[in-house]
């Protein structure tokens, strides 16, 4: 979501197969630089090769350029990585937050599972139940809100929103990215 | 008689007769009979409601008839312990957290909810009035071995037109505390031990382990919910509130209703839970 000068990702905690949760700390939101994020939910070796392809391609970049990635930047960056699996795609459906290295900008976009991307001005929701996500995020979601605000909206969509749905839930993590610092929480959720 | 007509009782008696009229026909015909319910014109294969949903992209649907619950009940040698969770989900949608899947057919006689819920509600609810008419016409209590067959009876009748029911039928009698399960297939078994649902293979774990006949009966309420617990836990169509109720010589008591997100963090913190 975005906010005020910052943005907020969050996800959920659970790893199953069908019916069973095996683990429940499986975190899908990785860090990719010091005001950059990506969530990463869908089929989980999915999400763990193409976080290892996307840090190949990240750390050879800013070898190269010699300058940190910008959040479009790694946005396009993510429609090759997935276009290049056109025809056999990773099944995972990114969800990109950040601020640009110069200007802090806010920036959020969301991906499909073959790299279309597209960047709104308000919030991004994927996974199992993003039904219930989008009801919840456009309901409680205000333009311009401060950390503390949005930290509350992004916590009560999602966590409402997987109460809701039987393959989600197991616990949330939150990542608020503002201009000087990265706040993460953990929620404590229904573990059911 | 003329006192009825200075009354206007005769209007009554129309009424009576609409009453009448209205229960013959075929679209209510289960209002005065319960076993009879409307068939669509279409082969027993086809009758299965599960086959004909389709989401709003045109897949279909899977309705997780799969008896997507927990329930477990057990005897011991205080009386019999049945506890549930309360989770319904129609696919991966929760539909809602709150169910009561533990039926209350008479005071001294529960039945439990796996499966289609509309089918184990109808049908526990008409096995209530079966046993009420036993009740009177027979002048004493009905025996549970008894209101399972009549219960099992009932479903085999529509054996493959695709009724979902798991239910365990559990009371007090003259033999002491009676524990059957009967689904749709048509089976009916008495056992000391069942736990039916997706999640029963985690509650039968627990269960299992701690189970013993000579159980006190707070051991036996916590083995039961710690059971279930574990299960909301595990099961993605399992959770809820996790309900415990005790079947002893003057009928059933409910015994406790806690949220499972409580009992997760009070078992965290190594505490035991009480009511």
């Amino acid at each position: 979501m975005k906010g005020k000068n910052c943005v907020a990702i969050a996800c959920d905690l659970r790893f199953g197969v069908q019916a069973q949760t095996i683990s429940t700390d499986f975190k899908r939101v990785f860090e990719l630089g010091p005001h950059l994020y990506i969530g990463l939910p869908g089929l989980a070796t999915d999400t763990q090769t193409v976080l290892q392809r996307l840090q190949f391609r990240i750390k050879m970049y800013e070898m190269r350029e010699g300058r940190r990635l910008k959040p479009h930047t790694l946005m396009a960056m993510m429609q090759n990585l997935l276009y290049e699996r056109r025809f056999g795609p990773y099944f995972v459906e990114p969800v990109i937050a950040g601020l640009d290295p110069n200007t802090k900008e806010p920036y959020i976009c969301a991906l499909d599972l073959i790299g279309c991307a597209c960047e709104p001005a308000d919030f991004v929701v994927s996974g199992t139940c993003s039904e219930s996500l989008y009801g919840m995020c456009e309901t409680t979601w205000q333009e311009d809100m401060e950390p503390e605000d949005l930290f509350e909206c992004i916590s009560q969509s999602l966590v409402n929103a997987f109460d809701r749905d039987a393959l989600s839930g197991w616990g949330a993590v939150v990542h608020i990215i503002e201009q000087d610092k990265v706040t993460t929480r953990t929620l404590k959720c229904r573990q059911d | 008689m003329a006192l009825e007509s200075l009354h206007g009782v005769e209007r009554y008696q129309h009424k009576w007769n609409e009453v009448q009229e209205e229960a013959a026909l075929p679209e209510i015909g289960n209002f005065t009979n319960q076993y009879q319910l409307m068939m669509p014109p279409l082969p027993k294969a086809e009758c299965q409601v599960g086959e004909y949903l389709v989401d709003e992209t045109g897949r279909k649907m899977k309705l997780n008839y799969a008896h997507g619950t927990t329930t477990l009940g057990f005897k011991f040698k205080g009386g019999a312990v049945l506890a549930v969770d309360s989770r319904a989900t129609s696919g991966q949608y929760i539909g809602s957290g709150n169910v009561r899947k533990i039926i209350e057919i008479s005071p001294y006689l529960l039945g439990t909810m796996a499966g289609g819920a509309a089918d184990c509600t109808y049908w526990n609810r008409v096995l209530a009035k079966q046993c009420r008419i036993y009740e009177l016409r027979n002048r004493e209590r009905i025996s549970v071995a008894a209101a399972s067959k009549l219960l099992a009876n009932m479903v085999y009748q529509y054996k493959g037109y695709g009724l979902s029911m798991g239910v365990m039928v559990a009371g007090w009698d003259k033999k002491g505390a009676g524990l059957y399960y009967v689904d749709s297939d048509g089976n009916r078994m008495p056992g000391n031990v069942f736990s039916v649902g997706s999640g029963s293979l985690y509650a039968y774990g627990v269960l299992d382990s701690g189970y013993r006949w000579d159980m006190t009966d707070e051991e036996a309420y916590e083995l039961g919910r710690r059971a279930i617990y574990h299960a909301t836990h595990r099961d993605a169509y399992s959770g809820g509130i996790v309900r415990v109720y005790h079947i002893k010589e003057g009928g059933w008591v409910r015994i406790s209703e806690q949220d499972s997100k409580d009992l997760h963090y009070a078992y965290a913190e190594g505490k035991t839970t009480t009511q």
